[in-house]
């Protein structure tokens, strides 16, 4: 972080006693330090607190209401030799890649759209939002209704299309089952990538597509050319966060389908919550928690690199 | 650690016995409050029973006001939890299924309590016992079973010749795909819910003779023939009489199935016939119960037990076991079990002929049920490794799977890593 030093300097130039609180705080060192002593406090509090104890229950065997014993590392091996969690890990790569995948694509294309002068623009907009806006849990149980065999629109629809009775098993065939939440994920994400790269193409200077135009540049290539490159730094944060809640994703599942049918939507967070709380094995689930963040920890850095390079 | 000893614990019943017994209001008593943490019953009255008569009543008698904290469905768990972690909150608890085994060592030992009660009351179901002692002590008193049976359509029933419920798997199965043909499937959970799942694979498997672990308690032994026998039986059930959604099913699925006249046998709890009776009457009337149907090796059912414990921290012990003690007398407890007509399944034999049963006499197989009910990780005594096991659905996935088309052996095998790994700290 860097802070200016101009104004600092200009008050120390000010004639005044030498030792008081006041000049002592006018210091850039300790002032600097003192502004940031709240937010370092809160998130050694609410984040580094949590993280240091979670990482201590993972190395020990520490089930609900009885205290804990350390055991290493036994927890992840413990973890690893279960073929669930690997059949989770692999649930929860293709949850985030396919449902940030198809937001990031969806949110640009609605981002695009979004940006076109047309009536009621601001309306539409705000309706647009409606998805992220809804609890998650609202919206997940009015897609319970929705995929239900008997009761579901969605079927009722593709059996008039022509689809046998009593149509597809949205939740009780495993694909179909990973199939669903990947699109609910992405109904409910959609408009944070849509609003946010809409907010970045208005900063897009006029003059740049006015030069490309006269350049001879058509609709596709003024997309590519200035568009995108511009656009891309957003677009990276966006995937960013986006990966970050979708990789711990929880309320959908939970409400949804329960990591099932057969573990087919058991995701890390929902595992480790059924093992920490259902089991009561605190510790063992804090392990299947943690083991999230070195995948996390290595995009995060790699993406924050490639920011800073470009 | 629970740190009150035998001795003590027989001081505060003594102490609660006499408080009981002499029923005025002891110096001691005025003004002392203690907070009993239940979640909120499926049947209103249940909550509201307490909270206006049995609360009040006891105040009067007593001079201790009694709290009645009332937490939402499936939230026990994490309360007690916290209760635990912080060692403040409340001073009884009811406990779902796991709870005694995971938070035992908080509770206070009350087999002399139980003992007692038992005593004046007929005596207790084993499947009671079973659902609350931890190595050897009473770490709840038993208060019911949820017990989770057969719920049939009569009127499908008998489109096929079948007027009485069947008595085995394999008959029930005949007549699942005559109906599925006329377009009146079954719909038993095979998903990720906390019961419907378990209430009917559990039976279903020691019903052919298998089990998960020995009575030890650590030795693994679902890889049998009696497993294999079961799955087989389950994936042919599946197929020929229910239909693909089952498979995605959580607890309230099945109850939605039932409403909506989209299958005609399930396996669930009363609230079924309860739900229907209050808001859809002509599908009350078509719906009978029975108990679960008996395999090679017998019939059996899966205990879903219900139970109070006292936090060995609580700073009004003695006034927690006294409490305990005058709500375990029958002059209390059978209004209260009244009020849900039978939804609660009393867990002690005085109750075995209670007017409460002739309420609604479909319900009385629940109370039949009971006394072949067994905790999911039965013959082994309750365990953490049994809670994970159950939290892990290892059972519930390996019927799943051979259902969604995995073979036998290949499910057994995996069931029985997943076991033997959990099973390892035993």
């Amino acid at each position: 972080m860097t802070i200016r030093s101009e104004p600092f300097a200009a008050v120390a130039a000010l004639p005044r006693r030498s030792v008081s609180i006041g000049a002592w705080l006018d210091r850039q060192g300790v002032f600097s330090w003192l502004m940031m002593a709240v937010p370092l406090l809160f998130l050694a509090g609410f984040v580094g607190y949590p993280f240091v104890y979670g990482i201590l229950l993972s190395l020990q065997d520490r089930p609900v209401a009885k205290a804990g014993h350390f055991i290493g590392l036994d927890n992840f091996i413990k973890d690893f030799h279960d073929p669930i969690f690997w059949r989770v890990a692999v649930n929860t790569f293709v949850y985030t890649g396919a449902a940030t995948l198809l937001k990031m694509v969806g949110g640009l294309g609605l981002a695009l759209a979004m940006n076109q002068d047309f009536r009621m623009k601001n309306l539409v907009r705000a309706l647009l939002l409606l998805p992220f806006i809804v609890p998650t849990v609202l919206s997940t149980v009015a897609w319970l209704w929705m995929l239900d065999p008997a009761f579901s629109v969605v079927n009722r629809l593709l059996i008039g299309l022509g689809l046998p009775r009593p149509g597809p098993s949205w939740l009780g065939n495993p694909a179909l089952a990973m199939f669903s939440i990947i699109m609910i994920n992405t109904w409910r994400g959609l408009p944070f990538y849509g609003i946010t790269l809409l907010a970045g193409l208005q900063t897009v200077p006029p003059e740049l597509y006015e030069a490309a135009t006269i350049d001879g540049a058509g609709g596709w290539q003024r997309f590519r050319y200035v568009t995108l490159p511009l656009l891309k730094p957003i677009i990276l944060i966006v995937t960013l966060f986006s990966v970050i809640f979708t990789f711990a994703d929880f309320q959908l599942v939970y409400v949804l389908t329960h990591g099932g049918p057969q573990n087919a939507t058991q995701l890390f967070a929902t595992y480790a919550f059924d093992i920490a709380m259902g089991a009561g094995q605190l510790g063992l689930g804090a392990s299947v928690a943690l083991t999230m963040l070195p995948a996390l920890a290595l995009l995060i850095v790699a993406l924050t690199l490639y920011l800073r390079r470009t | 650690m629970d740190t009150t000893s035998r001795r003590e614990f027989l001081k505060l019943a003594g102490a609660g016995a006499a408080v009981a017994a002499i029923g005025a209001r002891p110096a001691a008593a005025q003004g002392k409050s203690l907070t009993v943490l239940h979640e909120s019953s499926f049947i209103p009255p249940f909550d509201e029973y307490f909270k206006t008569t049995l609360a009040e009543a006891y105040e009067k008698e007593t001079g201790v006001r009694v709290v009645y904290e009332v937490t939402a469905v499936g939230s026990a768990p994490t309360r007690i939890s916290t209760i635990t972690e912080t060692g403040t909150g409340a001073d009884i608890a009811a406990n779902g299924l796991l709870q005694v085994i995971q938070f035992g060592d908080k509770y206070l030992d009350v087999t002399d309590l139980c003992g007692e009660i038992g005593q004046k009351n007929g005596g207790w179901y084993d499947a009671g016992r079973e659902a609350v002692v931890v190595d050897g002590q009473w770490k709840a008193v038993p208060f019911c079973n949820i017990g989770q049976l057969m719920n049939w359509r009569t009127d499908w029933f008998a489109e096929v010749g079948v007027e009485k419920f069947p008595e085995t798997w394999e008959e029930l199965y005949e007549i699942g795909k005559k109906l599925k043909a006329k377009d009146h499937p079954f719909g038993f959970e095979l998903g990720h819910g906390f019961g419907d799942n378990h209430g009917w694979l559990y039976p279903l498997l020691w019903s052919y003779g298998g089990h998960e672990v020995e009575a030890d308690g650590k030795t693994v032994v679902i890889d049998s023939n009696e497993t294999a026998r079961a799955i087989d039986f389950a994936r042919k059930f599946f197929r020929d009489t229910m239909f693909e959604d089952v498979l995605g099913w959580t607890d309230v699925s099945n109850n939605k199935a039932w409403m909506a006249e989209q299958i005609s046998c399930t396996n669930n709890a009363e609230s079924i016939l309860w739900f229907a009776k209050k808001n859809f009457p002509d599908i009350a009337k078509v719906t009978d119960q029975a108990q679960n149907p008996a395999g090679p090796k017998g019939r059996f059912h899966l205990m879903d037990a219900i139970s109070h414990s006292i936090f060995s921290f609580s700073p009004v012990k003695e006034e927690a076991v006294a409490f305990m003690s005058w709500l375990m007398d029958p002059k209390q407890l059978g209004g209260w079990y009244a009020v849900a007509e039978s939804y609660y399944q009393p867990t002690l034999h005085a109750y075995d002929n209670a007017p409460m049963w002739q309420v609604e006499p479909r319900n009385i197989p629940y109370r039949d049920a009971m006394a072949t009910a067994h905790l999911p990780g039965w013959p082994a005594p309750a365990s953490r490794q049994m809670a994970e096991s159950v939290a892990k659905y290892v059972v519930v996935d390996m019927f799943a799977k051979a259902c969604a088309g995995t073979s036998t052996k290949e499910v057994i095998k995996n069931a029985e890593a997943q076991l033997k790994e959990i099973y390892k700290s035993a």
